[in-house]
């Protein structure tokens, strides 16, 4: 083995350089090395934040990025009350009980903590919200995109080279590399993005062009068009903490430029991997039971629950215009 | 415009038989790569590919000889040269589709110097399957012959229903497969009887064909596949840690590596059974190793083992050359199931043809052959 840093002595060096990372590095090394894990140093050698490893963001930015209370149901309706606040789960989640609410969160969006959609803009990702369940590529198990795939809820791993930044992600085996190097631009506009990176200072600052524009920035319709640039920039808070903030800057959609930031915390777990969310063969069903022979889902019967869902597909929405998008 | 037909070229056709891969030019680089990564490991970065046409197994004529002369390379390009590929016309419209992806999108690559990828056994033949296996092969051989019984592809003989026999469609067409079905059969009653491929699952380990990135870390190792249209997938090898507990399966199983002297070595277990090699699925262990011989070039070997499948494990054994990491020339976006426009076209087409053939206005779906399209092409 040819690992440098091995060992504590040289693991306490380090961490003694700076009196902030001492404690969350002695704790990552001393909780590694009871579960049979190398101790993963601060740094790298060439004096680089070590984002090696397993990673995931543990907020509610996934749902919506913006400010929003709990709600009772990922889809709702109108209840006995006419107000907003008071609707109810509708039918495709009600039978999920308590388990199928949206939490609620202070937000991720810096300033004024909303995103600053043009007006035309604005209804278009209201008309998102109304319609989820057709256009969130999400329920399609379509590659997540960039920022969207750094908070969702599943776990990404980091292998961080020199040059290249490599990160997979659980969900639908998606992917980036981020390029410190010089490379030529991709062939077509892409899902996850072309990142170029640089260090500037101990922060990764990392610029993502070549969108399609098909991806969304979470559950709540918040959406971008092809125009999307972000500049994302990662910096360590301590060993086991990124601070993670990204800009947006879209003139087809927003009025200005919008930044997010929130921490994206290793995983601890011992021996933690990041394990398939093979989603495609979990979204067939959605996406194409009603085209089999004999359809799979039939009413429930007798004590068992019967719930008649009309899902009316607004035009433009259903599933072969999809792919014209 | 032009990128938008680009990335249809990228998307799953279901129609399409055989997974081919973009026509793959070797781009060589020159240049000086460190010996050693930063951190002290092999340095094995960059992308490469293996840029020979290489027999899966060695003719038996060739016993144990494991290269090739410059006149049976030379051979090997001639017959490859000549060969139309599958640029052929059918009489009807079904068998053209089915060679839509013609010699255009099928690899070029020259003769290599190697009699087969296989090296060991030293005769370069995969071992003899189980007697389980070779049953359960038959078990699967004789449930998609009964569904081509009553097609044309049986009546006149052709290589898709060899081993069959022309007759009237089998009372037992319509029950649940006798096994996890990946593969293409002819019936679409939903997306389980679809191939992998039509599925946009395709892409399984090992992968020997595709491009390969490789980003090392000082405790992990990623490498992305960029193979069969737009089905190229991601694998981290975690160099501490173990495997996961047994109930735990997964598509590219689990892999773990360490060094070897000079060599990366890569374990890998707990696969899932839905995502078959060659057959082999939950009970198949990976052996790979990555050794840099000089700037541009890796070693690469592979044993498989799973006794199950196989009465013997095998190793294959292949050359990398690295390519060029500015032309980036590596498709790790794999965006099939976002463009598969052909899995519900191919499920919707099948619910037509039985309303039709329901109100007599169309034959019996099952007098059709929609899996080989007539000309024996198998997925």
């Amino acid at each position: 083995m040819k690992i440098r840093f091995r060992g504590s002595t040289v693991v306490t060096a380090l961490a003694a350089a700076t009196v902030g990372a001492f404690i969350s590095v002695a704790v990552t090394s001393t909780a590694s090395q009871s579960q049979g894990q190398a101790p993963r140093p601060a740094e790298t050698p060439d004096g680089r934040p070590n984002f090696n490893g397993v990673w995931q963001a543990n907020n509610e930015a996934h749902w919506d990025l913006e400010a929003h209370e709990a709600r009772p149901g990922m889809v709702t309706q109108p209840g006995v009350y006419e107000y907003e606040y008071a609707e109810v789960p509708a039918a495709p989640v009600l039978a999920l009980g308590a388990a199928a609410g949206v939490p609620g969160s202070l937000g991720v969006v810096q300033g004024d903590g909303r995103i600053p959609y043009t007006a035309e803009a604005l209804s278009i990702k209201q008309e998102n919200a109304a319609n989820w369940i057709d256009r969130d590529p999400e329920l399609k198990c379509y590659l997540p995109g960039i920022p969207r795939a750094m908070y969702m809820p599943y776990p990404f791993q980091i292998v961080q080279s020199d040059d290249k930044i490599h990160m997979t992600f659980g969900f639908s085996n998606a992917a980036r590399v981020i390029h410190l190097d010089t490379v030529d631009l991709p062939p077509d506009y892409t899902y996850m993005g072309h990142s170029l990176g640089r260090w500037e200072g101990d922060t990764l600052v990392v610029d993502v062009t070549e969108f399609n524009g098909r991806t969304w920035f979470d559950r709540a319709g918040n959406f971008h068009s092809e125009a999307l640039q972000l500049t994302e920039r990662f910096s360590q808070m301590t060993p086991d903490v990124i601070w993670y903030e990204v800009t947006m800057t879209d003139p087809q959609t927003f009025t200005e430029p919008w930044t997010i930031g929130m921490p994206i915390y290793r995983r601890m777990d011992p021996n933690a991997t990041v394990l398939d969310y093979p989603c495609i063969e979990f979204a067939e069903e959605f996406m194409y039971g009603h085209l089999r022979r004999e359809q799979l889902v039939e009413r429930w019967e007798g004590e068992t629950m019967i719930i008649d869902i009309t899902r009316k597909i607004p035009p433009g929405d259903e599933l072969h215009q999809w792919y014209r998008r | 415009m032009s990128r938008r037909l680009l990335e249809s070229f990228g998307t799953a056709t279901v129609f399409a038989t055989v997974m081919t891969l973009l026509q793959l030019t070797a781009v060589p680089v020159e240049g000086q790569a460190p010996p050693t990564t930063a951190w002290g490991h092999p340095n094995l970065e960059g992308i490469w590919l293996d840029v020979y046409d290489t027999p899966f197994e060695r003719a038996v004529e060739l016993g144990d000889r494991e290269l090739a002369t410059a006149e049976e390379r030379a051979a090997r390009d001639e017959a490859r040269m000549m060969s139309p590929g599958r640029n052929r016309r059918g009489e009807d419209g079904r068998q053209d589709v089915a060679g839509a992806y013609n010699a255009v999108y099928t690899s070029a690559r020259p003769a290599g110097p190697r009699t087969s990828l296989v090296v060991d056994p030293p005769n370069g033949r995969i071992p003899a399957l189980t007697v389980e296996m070779q049953r359960q092969n038959e078990i699967q051989q004789q449930w998609r012959l009964m569904l081509l019984r009553n097609t044309e592809t049986c009546e006149i003989g052709a290589p898709g229903c060899s081993g069959g026999q022309y007759g009237e469609p089998s009372p037992d067409r319509f029950d649940v497969a006798p096994f996890y079905n990946t593969g293409r059969m002819n019936r679409h009653d939903g997306p389980e009887d679809q191939s992998s491929g039509d599925r946009c699952m395709s892409g399984r380990t090992p992968d020997l064909r595709g491009f390969r990135r490789i980003v090392q870390g000082a405790d992990s190792v990623a490498i992305g596949y960029d193979t069969g249209q737009g089905q190229g997938f991601q694998r981290v090898v975690n160099l501490s840690g173990g495997h996961p507990p047994s109930q735990i399966r997964l598509r590219h199983g689990d892999s773990r590596g360490h060094w070897e002297g000079e060599t990366l070595v890569i374990e890998t277990t707990n696969f899932s059974s839905k995502f078959l090699y060659r057959g082999a699925g939950a009970n198949r262990r990976l052996v790979e190793r990555y050794s840099r011989v000089d700037d541009d070039t890796l070693t690469y070997e592979m044993t498989i083992e799973d006794s199950t499948v196989w009465t013997a494990p095998w190793t294959i054994r292949q050359e990398l050359k690295r390519q060029s990491d500015e032309q980036n020339r590596i498709y790790y976006e794999p965006r099939c199931h976002e463009g598969n426009y052909g899995l519900p076209a191919l499920l919707i087409g099948a619910r037509m043809d039985e309303q039709a053939f329901a109100e007599g206005s169309g034959p019996n779906p099952f007098s059709m052959d929609t899996a080989t399209c007539v000309n024996g092409l198998q997925d």
